[in-house]
């Protein structure tokens, strides 16, 4: 009988030859990283000092901050949380990565996405390392454990597998494929366990679509995602790797909770509609409805390709008069990239606001929706005040999407504008 | 240090799966940190005066999969303030169920209870057997025991008092 990845990975960080889904382990997880936030990192920094004592901790290459919500500070609350943030880093010796993009994809572009490595956030979306095969894990507030102890206590979780079949058609990306995944299967369909992607459908995706697509994994109920590495992820990653492990491949033989196989041949750009992540619709029922806010981004989007698409579809087009579009790619290394390709420069002269990566815009800090607005966003969630007011509403898309609304100011198939 | 065994009527039942926990208090009220506040909020525009009729060690019930979304803990907040002791769902989603146990706070994964209370029946939850007993019908049903991690969370109260108990644990081991 064989083992999944995230058994394999699990069984190495627990000095365990094998492990299966249901046993409990004491994991020692390679990397701990969190975003400065109130009442998580200066809770969790607090608690380690008055409740328990810890001065420093004992391995600083395993931890990494990061700093990307409220940057800028617009209040001095917000810069006195950073500098909690830097002065716990300067005195553990921990790194502490500022300025340089949204957390999640900056760990990936730093090596921390080592495939074969446990990595441990209190945020869900730090799923996307998965795209690297890495197995890591929003544990919420129990990642206090992980700033206390050396192993966390962790239940070996069983795994869903699907296999997608068919590539995607132009206009249509990884983000409609992993909302047509919840679709099809439904919101708790891996609730509580690991989402493992494959098939030459996931073959054929970017690593940066791989990312998109891992990091919503939270919304099929799923506890992370993860893809065996193949050759695409392990040349991206080999130079900037952090640890010297092998990766590791779930067996042939592996046993899954269940499998499915998806075919995306067919699909359509999607449109997940106000209030939740689990109401996927054919972008096509809700086209022509009205939008004034167009925000493309995250870190789930907003990587090159996201903006090379966007660009493309506004070409030779303007962003209507009034619509805001704006535009915040995901980390500087990306923001720096889409620069020396001309892309920054395309979507400036349609009307598009740029803006340097942050996670700002994505929960509702930046670019606040007033009551009765409307916007189509590639941010993570369509919740109800996840933009600003509670009274305004939020229709994921696809990038293309995004750019194809602005233009029109209503919800708009991509398609047409991307024809030849 | 055994769990203490919950007892208490079902002040709520929240029908909708894939139930956002973040609409108990509105999302216009998320930010209120003051625990009274939030106790007032709660529930307060599906029922008014829902707080008044609580009583501490009332329960709540949920369908498949509460606490989907991007659940935040204020709501639970003023559930606890109120005196409610515990959720009692068909199924949870992971995060919030992680949460709100790392704050101490029992959750109970029961497949069926949906059909088998009505609101202001009395049950007990017995941790010991995993059973709960519907006092009302006189009825009872198995619930999915807790993992040892979040067993002992609960026993500890959350997550400090849990990560103590582990020290004092590896303490007697040496």
């Amino acid at each position: 009988m064989g083992y999944t990845i995230a058994e394999k990975i699990l069984a190495r960080v627990s000095d365990r030859e094998t492990v299966h889904a249901g046993d409990e382990v004491l994991a020692k997880p390679d990397f701990v990283i969190a975003y400065d936030f109130p009442g998580y990192t200066d809770v969790i920094f607090r608690q380690m000092e008055e409740e328990f004592g810890i001065d420093k901790v004992a391995e600083p290459d395993r931890y990494a901050l990061f700093i990307d919500h409220m940057v800028p500070a617009a209040t001095t609350a917000e810069e006195e949380l950073h500098e909690i943030t830097r002065a716990w880093g300067r005195k553990n010796n921990v790194p502490v990565y500022e300025r340089k993009g949204i957390g999640h994809q900056v760990a990936a572009e730093l090596g921390y996405a080592t495939p074969g490595a446990f990595v441990v956030h209190f945020d869900g979306h730090i799923s996307q390392l998965g795209t690297f095969g890495t197995l890591a894990v929003g544990v919420r507030r129990h990642l206090l454990e992980a700033f206390v102890k050396e192993r966390i206590k962790f239940k070996v979780p069983e795994t869903v597998r699907i296999d997608i079949t068919g590539a995607l058609q132009p206009g249509v990306t990884a983000r409609d494929l992993f909302h047509h995944i919840v679709r099809v299967l439904g919101p708790r369909s891996c609730r509580g366990m690991v989402m493992e992607l494959g098939g030459l459908g996931i073959d054929a995706i970017s690593l940066s679509g791989r990312q998109t697509i891992t990091s919503l994994a939270m919304f099929t109920g799923a506890i992370t995602a993860i893809i065996n590495p193949d050759d695409k992820a392990l040349a991206y990653i080999r130079e900037r790797q952090r640890l010297d492990i092998d990766p590791l491949f779930s067996d042939e033989d592996a046993v899954y909770h269940a499998r499915h196989s998806i075919d995306v041949t067919d699909l359509e750009p999607i449109a997940v509609i106000p209030p939740s992540p689990a109401n996927t619709r054919d972008l096509s029922e809700v086209a022509g409805t009205e939008v004034q806010v167009g925000y493309l981004g995250s870190c789930a989007s907003g990587r090159v390709e996201d903006l090379a698409l966007a660009a493309d579809v506004l070409d030779g087009h303007r962003v209507k008069d009034g619509f805001q579009l704006n535009v915040i790619p995901t980390s500087n290394e990306i923001m720096k990239e889409a620069a020396a390709q001309g892309i920054l420069t395309r979507l400036i002269a349609a009307g598009a606001f740029i803006s340097s990566s942050s996670c700002d815009y994505c929960f509702g800090r930046m670019g606040v929706m007033r009551d009765g607005q409307r916007a189509v966003s590639t941010g993570t969630l369509n919740v109800r005040g996840r933009m600003g007011s509670p009274d305004s509403e939020i229709y994921i898309v696809n990038a293309a999407a995004v750019a194809a609304s602005a233009i029109e100011g209503r919800i708009a198939d991509p398609r047409p504008y991307l024809k030849g | 240090m055994a769990l203490a065994n919950l007892k208490g009527r079902v002040a709520w039942m929240f029908e909708d799966e894939d139930f956002d926990v973040d609409q108990i208090i509105g999302v216009k009220n998320i930010k209120i940190k003051d625990p009274d506040a939030l106790a007032k909020l709660c529930l307060a525009a599906e029922e008014p005066g829902f707080a008044d009729k609580v009583r501490p060690g009332d329960l709540l019930i949920g369908n498949h999969n509460f606490g989907y979304g991007h659940p935040h803990y204020p709501p639970m907040i003023g559930m606890r303030q109120l005196g409610i002791a515990g959720v009692i769902a068909e199924s949870f989603s992971p995060g919030y169920w992680r949460g709100e146990i790392a704050m101490g706070f029992p959750q109970v994964a029961c497949p069926g209870i949906l059909t088998a209370v009505n609101r202001w029946d009395e049950v007990e939850i017995d941790w010991h057997s995993a059973t709960l007993r519907n006092l009302t019908q006189a009825t009872e049903m198995d619930f999915e025991p807790l993992s040892d991690g979040d067993r002992l969370m609960l026993e500890a109260g959350g997550i400090v008092g849990y990560l103590h108990a582990r020290e004092e644990e590896e303490a007697s081991q040496c």
